[in-house]
């Protein structure tokens, strides 16, 4: 496995920006979002047009709602806009709500290990602010039963990582005070780490623990719950690109651009389970489980043992913390600690940027920001990052490997990628 | 790093005071003494300090006091004191008496002046004090607009001017731009010579569309969110006036004329129309008996309002629909082989901006990356840089000023072709400055 898939970088958008305000689509997203990566990554619309001949390129668009936000479909043939090259390019799009950009990294990197291509060119693609917030809120339900657990809900995604949080405390037996203190360090670590990146959504927003810890009132209210605004992590808009590669390719890619095969990560594991659809149904089916989420856990240990990986090995996650409680959650199925022990780790300082197992040092999805289709696919170019010491000012010293867990709904589609050197 | 971990605030109930101490208590977490007239001003200006930044627990660290009560307790106890207090010498000369009696050695003072001369309002102070006094000009709404100009003088100790420097920018999250104590400095210097300048083309063209036409040509697509004009009303024509006035009566370059106020635009202070804060200016909004909004624009021939015209200039349309494409350099290329009057005019202030902003640097800031900082962070216009970039170089944005008949700076003539010319990319998409 770990000698199949390559990844030679990619790029993201600024998730500070909204498109709709400057008077551009997500198409034109796309078009600056691919045309930076391929510029970064040193590879020409020539090349790609030299490699379609052979049929060894293909495109992989993840992306979640674009038929309800921006009222258009079909976004895997879009890439033929963004330029000519592109035409006769394999490509389409790929669903699977907030995880989208992970299931499209999952095909390319089954078609590249497959040996169907050589370069796959992977590309997370949401625009949200095309709605008012309570409307979006509605089309997120769809990443729900919509029927059962959203329809009518204001704002329902949040009630349900609310109710994990509830979950986690009765389970674990937790005393409230210190749990909620814990939640609140989550949020003021990953707005700390965003400021360091330059192309995350809060960069310049104000957050530190003492208001992550006054939750309630006008000015961090209650959304879900026990969950407040500095709980959660914020829509916006947003593209990413990765590039994956096969062996052979990256061998003609690093004597191209003079670097060595050994100096460019590889995709060393994996890991895709689909829980229950519905949080009553998971929380049903954990009764008895020392996890809570035992199907995002199982996810963990599928890509650690693809990668004949573990937890000690690992120096930098990426995870979906689209709330608190899930990145909470994600500390024990990670392996840095016990379930029901999270906190602890917290504590002690282990998940912050310069502890043992940093967790989003980029910002995170509440920290960078949160464009549904394009989460995954910024947290494969994070992980990248850190792998390749090229992170800036958010670099984890001495990373060598990363890992990343992205999920759609609550906790539903589960995928973790282990990249490395 | 400086540690700043007291501050007092004057002028705490005015839009700058009260925003500037939302950020200083919130992202610094320092106490924060609010002086103004009044205690009950004061606290005016805490309220709307927590809303800026919108968080509570600002709240508990932020003191109201009056400046004839507390201004002397308040200040010797301050690491930083913060003067946002009315704009003029008179005003702020003699606070400066006060605050330099009161202040301990070491203690950091500065103005939020946005074009008073920084050294002379720090000879109300001694030498320590002098040593420590900057302008940090502030852009409002503060916690929105993070340009900060630190404003140095000849009396500044360089190691002082960094550890302020870091603190702006790492601990309050400032961008900051580092200028010389000249008129208006590097951010309004720039942004008001094009405003005045289309003003005055706004006259030349008062039969073609006037006001209107020129914020039509300088739309969107030439690198701004708001039309030079609009952002006059916006500011206020006296505020607009105050500024070009200070820089035509102090400076002596080469677009020295147009800076110059126009007549229509005293005509219009005259007469109390000041701009949108007075409900009207150079346009105005009617809402009708049955909730519609019109708007209204000045007719600089005959001084009545007419409805707000549209414009149909394809050229214009073509280069909107590239960038919102996000087809920059297409957009300019279409700017640069238009023809017609209209692509003239957009052709002569696109290569003025690059111009002015670039002849600035060695009198105002020592680098581009300056007056880029300012005019992208500061005004939400595409810096002069990165302009270079998307017209295709610095070759062809030479070739732009030989046509307008404007300058071409050294620093352009010197530029190396091929290579990027925008060097802020990093912090600043330029990109997402303009609209299509």
């Amino acid at each position: 496995m770990s000698e199949k898939v390559f990844v030679l970088g990619g790029e993201q958008t600024d998730f500070q920006r909204n498109w709709t305000k400057e008077g551009k689509t997500f198409m034109s997203m796309m078009r600056e979002v691919l045309d930076d990566a391929l510029e970064k990554v040193g590879i020409s619309y020539d090349e790609i047009k030299r490699l379609n001949k052979e049929n060894r390129v293909a495109v992989f668009v993840g992306n979640f709602d674009a038929e309800q936000y921006a009222n258009q479909g079909h976004l895997g043939a879009f890439l033929t806009e963004v330029n000519p090259a592109l035409y006769g390019v394999p490509g389409a799009r790929y669903e699977a709500a907030c995880a989208s950009g992970s299931v499209a990294l999952d095909a390319a990197i089954t078609h590249i290990r497959a040996e169907d291509y050589d370069l796959a060119i992977v590309l997370g693609v949401e625009v949200m602010k095309t709605v008012s917030s309570s409307v979006g809120g509605d089309f997120l339900g769809t990443a729900a039963y919509y029927d059962k657990e959203a329809k009518g809900v204001q704002f329902p995604f949040p009630k349900l990582f609310g109710k994990l949080a509830d979950v986690i405390l009765e389970r674990y037996e937790l005393k409230e005070e210190r749990f909620m203190d814990a939640l609140a360090e989550i949020s003021r670590i990953n707005y700390a780490n965003a400021k360091r990146n330059p192309k995350a959504q809060t960069r310049t927003w104000f957050m530190n623990k003492e208001h992550a810890m006054a939750r309630g009132g006008d000015n961090n209210m209650a959304v879900g719950g026990r969950l407040c605004i500095t709980d959660c992590s914020q829509v916006t808009d947003g593209a990413a690109v990765t590039i994956l590669a096969s062996k052979d390719y990256t061998k003609e890619y690093a004597k191209k651009t003079g670097r060595k095969v050994d100096d460019i990560p590889r995709v060393k594991g994996w890991g895709h389970r689909v829980a229950p659809i519905t949080f009553e149904a998971k929380k049903q089916e954990s009764v008895g489980d020392k996890y809570i989420l035992p199907w995002t856990r199982q996810t963990v240990k599928d890509a650690y043992k693809r990668a004949d990986l573990d937890v000690k090995n690992i120096d930098v996650f990426e995870t979906h913390d689209c709330f608190t409680s899930s990145e909470y959650a994600a500390i024990s199925a990670f392996g840095i600690s016990e379930p029901g022990k999270e906190h602890i780790a917290i504590e002690e300082g282990t998940i912050d940027f310069g502890g043992k197992k940093p967790i989003n040092p980029s910002g995170g999805l509440i920290g960078v920001g949160h464009p549904v289709g394009a989460s995954g696919v910024r947290m494969m170019l994070d992980l990248y990052k850190q792998v390749t010491n090229t992170a800036g000012d958010y670099q984890v010293k001495g990373a060598k490997n990363g890992l990343m867990l992205n999920i759609g709904g609550s906790a539903t589609t589960n995928f973790v990628f282990i990249l490395g050197k | 790093m400086r540690e700043i971990k007291t501050v007092t605030i004057l002028g705490a109930n005015g839009a700058m005071g009260s925003g500037s101490a939302g950020v200083i208590a919130a992202f610094g977490g320092a106490k924060v003494h609010m002086l103004a007239r009044d205690v009950e001003k004061a606290k005016q200006g805490i309220e709307a300090a927590v809303a800026s930044v919108k968080t509570d627990t600002i709240r508990a660290r932020m003191i109201p006091g009056s400046y004839d009560a507390d201004l002397e307790k308040a200040v010797a106890e301050s690491d930083w004191v913060f003067e946002l207090v009315a704009e003029s010498y008179e005003v702020k000369e003699p606070i400066n008496t006060r605050i330099a009696k009161a202040r301990r050695p070491g203690t950091i003072v500065s103005t939020v002046s946005s074009g008073l001369s920084i050294g002379r309002l720090a000879k109300a102070y001694d030498e320590d004090g002098q040593k420590h006094y900057y302008g940090t000009h502030f852009f409002n709404p503060p916690y929105k607009m993070i340009l900060c100009e630190l404003v140095t003088h000849s009396g500044n100790d360089k190691k002082v001017t960094q550890a302020l420097g870091e603190y702006l920018d790492k601990v309050l999250g400032r961008a900051v731009v580092y200028t010389n104590d000249t008129p208006a400095f590097a951010g309004n210097r720039i942004g008001f010579q094009l405003m005045n300048e289309v003003a005055h083309f706004a006259e030349k063209y008062a039969d073609k569309g006037g006001i209107a036409l020129l914020d039509e040509i300088m739309s969107g697509y030439t690198g701004r969110a708001m039309g030079p004009l609009a952002t006059a009303d916006f500011v206020g024509l006296d505020v607009h006036k105050a500024i070009v006035d200070n820089i035509y009566d102090n400076t002596k370059d080469e677009a020295h004329e147009t800076f110059k106020l126009p007549g229509y635009f005293q005509k219009l202070i005259d007469a109390g129309k000041l701009g949108m804060k007075s409900g009207g200016g150079l346009t105005k909004v009617v809402k009708h008996a049955d909730g519609k909004r019109e708007k209204f624009v000045y007719n600089i021939k005959t001084g009545e309002y007419d409805p707000y015209p549209k414009f149909d200039i394809p050229f214009i349309k073509e280069a909107r629909q590239k960038i919102k494409d996000s087809d920059y350099k297409g957009a300019m290329e279409v700017v640069k082989k238009a023809s017609g009057v209209e692509a003239d005019i957009a052709r002569y202030f696109i290569s003025r901006y690059i111009s002015y902003s670039l002849s600035l640097v060695g009198e105002v800031v020592d680098t581009k990356e300056n007056t880029d900082g300012a005019m992208g962070f500061g005004f939400n216009w595409v810096p002069a840089s990165a302009f270079v970039d998307f017209l295709g170089g610095p070759k062809e944005t030479i070739k732009l000023m030989e046509q307008s008949k404007i300058p071409v700076p050294k620093l352009l003539k010197d530029a190396k072709e091929g290579k990027k010319f925008y060097e802020l990319g990093d912090k600043l998409d330029a990109r997402s400055l303009f609209k299509g």
